[in-house]
């Protein structure tokens, strides 16, 4: 167990002394919720009807960016390769560094994605759901993104297909994370969205770093 | 050995696999093509016209089937996608990649056929209907299954087994995707327009070319899987002496030879 730690522990350093891995995601969200304003026109009514979709596919195209180096340092210099021989289950060492990821990228969504709606006029209702809802969604973004990152890890550019790989297995987080804040925007309740959401999460707890780890084998062939 | 388990082998193996799917050919697509011919005079034509929908529902006779080709071809894509992954048999990955191909274009053709019906009949090529969104998001995983596989270009059998796990990760998330899909529209909106299903024709004139266009649909598919199967075998085991006996390449097999 400390050594599965000690991975998500050194992923979190790497990231702290790069920064670029924390922040990035959030200016890029910042930027493109800019456009919109500019683009649909400065109403308040109209951002506030499109606010919750727009909340939550800029917290999934953030995550998306990411994604691509969550592997592919480690295994073009080799860590990959070490923590097989070393004897470490591969799962565990990807829900670790998964872990890792989610809390540099997801963990900093969820705090930003009430900026973000100020910035659209989010109903005052929905910012607890909001949040609740991201915090149980950026954890599948960071699995399935892991998915995705183990296939393409050998690739020079895999950003491309990584999206078209992973977009079409978060469909179904974003009908339900973006559909629990409209139903709180339009004051009824989310209580079956959410619920749907944290099945989502566990079905990806159990099956995403069996699907990644077979990727990498495939990969370190 | 037990007969069936040998064929079992028999067909497991390229060479033989090559050999005995070329029997198959010409039938499947002579009887595909009668079977076209015949399904789209009889519904084009004397099938009866719709007291509701006139003319504009014969589409049907394209789209229905081409939207269970759509679907059936990922499942079998799926079946070939386990073989190909638990027990790397080579076969199994040419079908695949075979099917890839197949399936997106029934896809499509499913999306514009019925993109074509939707005008005249809800006034607008498209609407986010559960079923046009669960079509598109399929045809998204084909377009992922080939793109992770040309993306690999120096090693084949990698990139099919790799791919191999794309489309049992995206079989998995089929039903997932499917459902979540019909409860996101009917949250938003009641289904304004039902789509015609099959358990609503009641009338044999109508379903007869209907089925016969199905079956047309079944044997294309056989007939251009297993073509293209066989090109996909010959071009990944170009170095081996039996793609050299069959093309009669008889230079580099003296090569080989010496």
């Amino acid at each position: 167990m400390i050594r599965y730690w000690a991975i998500c522990q050194r992923d979190l350093l790497a990231t702290w002394r790069k920064k670029s891995g924390i922040y990035q995601p959030l200016v890029f969200q910042l930027l493109i919720v800019t456009l919109f304003p500019l683009g649909l026109g400065a109403g308040a009514q109209t951002l506030a009807k499109i606010s919750p979709a727009v909340v939550w596919i800029l917290a999934l195209l953030g995550t998306l960016i990411t994604l691509e180096h969550i592997f592919k340092d480690d295994f073009e210099d080799g860590s990959l390769a070490l923590y097989v021989r070393a004897g470490l289950s591969l799962p565990m060492a990807i829900i670790s560094k998964a872990l890792a990821h989610w809390i540099t990228t997801g963990l900093p969504t969820v705090l930003f994605a009430p900026i973000i709606g100020i910035l659209l006029h989010l109903p005052e209702t929905a910012y607890g759901v909001l949040m609740l809802s991201l915090l149980l969604a950026t954890p599948i973004f960071s699995l399935l993104g892991a998915v995705g990152s183990a296939l393409t890890i050998n690739l020079r550019s895999g950003a491309l297909l990584l999206s078209v790989l992973v977009m079409p297995l978060l469909a179904p987080v974003l009908i339900f994370g973006a559909g629990a804040v409209l139903e709180t925007a339009l004051g009824n309740s989310a209580k079956g969205h959410l619920l749907l959401l944290s099945g989502a999460l566990i079905l990806t707890i159990t099956l995403a770093p069996f699907a990644a780890a077979a990727a990498i084998k495939v990969n370190m062939e | 050995m037990n007969k069936l388990i040998r064929l079992y082998h028999q067909i497991g193996s390229p060479p033989s696999f090559y050999q005995i799917s070329g029997y198959f050919l010409k039938p499947l697509l002579s009887l595909a093509i009668v079977l076209f011919v015949y399904g789209l005079i009889d519904g084009l034509f004397f099938a009866p016209e719709d007291y509701q929908q006139k003319d504009a529902y014969r589409i049907m006779f394209v789209h229905v089937p081409s939207a269970w080709m759509s679907m059936f071809i990922y499942a079998l894509m799926g079946l070939a996608a386990l073989i190909t992954f638990v027990w790397r048999i080579k076969v199994a990955e040419a079908v695949m990649m075979a099917s890839a191909p197949i399936g997106a274009a029934f896809t499509v053709i499913t999306l514009i056929t019925g993109m074509l019906w939707g005008k005249p009949m809800w006034g607008t090529y498209w609407d986010w209907d559960a079923r046009m969104t669960s079509e598109l998001i399929l045809l998204f995983l084909y377009i992922g299954v080939m793109a992770m596989y040309s993306a690999f270009d120096d090693d084949p059998r990698k990139a099919a087994r790799l791919t191999a796990l794309v489309v049992i990760i995206g079989l998995v998330n089929l039903p997932v995707i499917h459902y979540s899909v019909y409860w996101w529209s009917s949250i938003h909106q009641g289904s304004s327009v039902k789509i015609i299903g099959t358990s609503g024709i009641k009338d044999w004139d109508m379903l007869r070319p209907l089925l016969v266009m199905a079956l047309a649909t079944k044997f294309y598919y056989g007939y251009s899987m297993l073509h293209r199967a066989r090109s996909y075998l010959l071009k990944t085991e170009y170095k081996k002496q039996w793609v050299h006996l069959i093309l009669g390449l008889h230079e580099t097999k003296e090569k080989t030879n010496e």
